[in-house]
């Protein structure tokens, strides 16, 4: 159907001047707009998981909380000895490639987002953190050596990142299940509209499509001429939605970016997701052009 | 299957045919006719006795309220849309409002018949150029037959109906619109035309056609439909060598 509809360039039918026209180019480009945003939400989302993944998997972070007396650097004494502890026993432990903690410098970075700058950790009863990476293709028994920290360091306590993972995996899901409606709502709507624009531009053009009846022409001949210029509509209207959408998505990436303040890794969108983001006025083309097709066929029965 | 010979010569049949609008009256009632491939025939009648109805029908825009229609010895009454939709491509229409499309120009209204046979555009070009040229319409080849005066849209109309070779041509006063030189060339075509095998049946209210081409006559009165031979047969059918 696709290829008859592309070869065949005869228009009788005068839908160049039909007044909807404009109409379904605005419908068409506000659902693009917003399928597109939607659509580059769920890929950077997508994205950040997978990257999210790739840094947590063979990575732990242990954390020794601060002892808290009133001598500040018997205190800080007693954290230090605690994390030399359990790096030991990291550094030991089967797996581990290695146990590295987070210097002074690293961890004001950390906390800069909540205390500004120039605030100076030593001086504050803050946690101490450790980096440790897992050998590749080694399983750490995560049970086990929680069990040992917490025996040998009391103050120690293990996170495999798998509760921020989840409630990651949870968002992305959600943004999904987010997508599919907007997807489902933008084409009911679009396709409602071209539905009734079609049937009303049908009922303005009979007398024409009689005589194209009256000449020996199959519904087939008025539809094909009807997808041709609807499907044209749907992809002007795409890429006016796609014009839009594209700063718009730039736009939330940056303000999503300010935000992070180091907590999450920044999210970009690869080739492949801005090919997908790209192809969406050739959907909603392809979308108008089915749609109007098959309007139009069902609509002429009733037709001479 | 074989079909029987009467099936094979009859183009257009049609037994016990009534025709109504809506709830309304009858407008034709118990229609009987059997046109013969190749046979040429007047339809008469005053207005309002159901020409157009009649030729409707044979042109496949509207159906019988009741009875058989047959074209091309096919009953058309149950045919699905594509078929009738293929049985037209072989009738040629010459309207009594012309039915142009008028936001297009003489050149492609006339192509129009050919295009939606899906013909090659450069064999369409070489026909209409060449049809336009014979109704004198060639300098008016690009303008739209919105601009074309009653005339010329007349002529438009005609090349459109024939310029296929229909195997039957249907003309609705073709000649009411143009001076006596244009209705006689036009007369000559449809002559032409049917010399050639097209059955053709011109609905006219112009005695003076009748007389001039002598063919026989289907007249339409109370809603009944009659056929007269032309003068000229009925005396030679007497003897009358006159």
């Amino acid at each position: 159907m696709t290829k008859e509809i592309i070869n065949s360039r005869k228009q009788e039918v005068p839908l160049q001047d039909d007044n909807s026209n404009v109409f379904l180019q605005v419908m068409v480009c506000i659902a693009v707009f917003l399928f597109g945003v939607t659509l580059a939400g769920v890929l950077s989302v997508n994205a950040m998981l997978n990257a999210w993944n790739e840094s947590i998997l063979g990575a732990l972070t242990v954390q020794i909380m601060p002892v808290v007396e009133n001598n500040q650097d018997a205190a800080r004494a007693e954290t230090l000895r605690q994390q030399s502890k359990a790096l030991e026993i990291l550094n030991e432990w089967p797996g581990v490639e290695k146990a590295v903690p987070l210097s002074d410098k690293q961890l004001n970075r950390l906390i800069q987002p909540w205390l500004g700058d120039g605030v100076d950790v030593s001086d504050l009863p803050t946690p101490r953190l450790i980096d440790v990476k897992v050998k590749k293709g080694m399983q750490i028994n995560f049970m086990k050596l929680a069990e040992k920290l917490s025996k040998d360091v009391p103050l120690a306590s293990l996170d495999d990142h798998k509760v921020w993972l989840d409630k990651l995996i949870r968002f992305a899901d959600s943004l999904r299940l987010l997508a599919m409606v907007v997807l489902v709502l933008v084409v009911v709507v679009t396709s409602g509209a071209i539905f009734y624009c079609t049937q009303t531009s049908l009922g303005l053009h009979r007398q024409v499509i009689e005589i194209l009846h009256l000449m020996g022409a199959k519904d087939t001949y008025v539809a094909q001429q009807y997808a041709r210029k609807t499907s044209f509509l749907g992809l002007m209207g795409g890429v006016y939605g796609l014009v839009l959408a594209i700063p718009t998505i730039f736009m939330i990436a940056g303000l999503a970016k300010q935000i992070e303040g180091g907590i999450v890794s920044e999210t970009t969108l690869s080739l492949a997701d801005w090919g997908i983001i790209f192809s969406l006025p050739l959907f909603s083309s392809l979308m108008a052009m089915i749609t109007a097709y098959y309007t139009v066929k069902h609509t002429l029965v009733k037709f001479m | 299957m074989i079909k029987n010979v009467s099936d094979v010569d009859m183009i257009i049949g049609m037994q016990n045919v009534g025709i109504r609008y809506g709830q309304g009256a009858e407008v034709l009632s118990d229609i009987n006719l059997d046109l013969k491939r190749g046979s040429f025939h007047f339809l008469t009648g005053k207005s309002g006795a159901g020409k157009t109805s009649l030729l409707s029908m044979m042109y496949l825009s509207q159906k019988a309220s009741r009875g058989i229609v047959k074209i091309f010895g096919r009953n058309v009454t149950y045919a699905d849309r594509d078929s009738l939709a293929l049985l037209r491509r072989k009738i040629g229409v010459v309207f009594q409002d012309f039915r142009l499309l008028e936001h297009m120009s003489s050149f492609d209204n006339v192509a129009l018949p050919l295009r939606v046979c899906g013909m090659d555009e450069k064999e369409v070009r070489k026909r209409v150029t060449e049809l336009l040229q014979w109704v004198e319409l060639d300098k008016k080849i690009k303008e739209p037959a919105s601009t074309l005066s009653g005339g010329e849209k007349q002529r438009v109309a005609i090349a459109r109906a024939v310029i296929n070779r229909p195997e039957i041509l249907l003309a609705d006063e073709p000649t009411g619109n143009v001076d006596s030189d244009i209705a006689y060339k036009l007369m000559k075509l449809f002559v032409e035309l049917n010399k050639l095998g097209t059955t053709v049946v011109i609905a006219t209210h112009s005695e003076k056609l009748i007389t001039d081409f002598a063919y026989p006559r289907l007249h339409l009165e109370n809603k009944g439909l009659k056929i007269y031979r032309p003068v000229r047969d009925i005396h030679l059918a007497q003897g009358d060598d006159r």
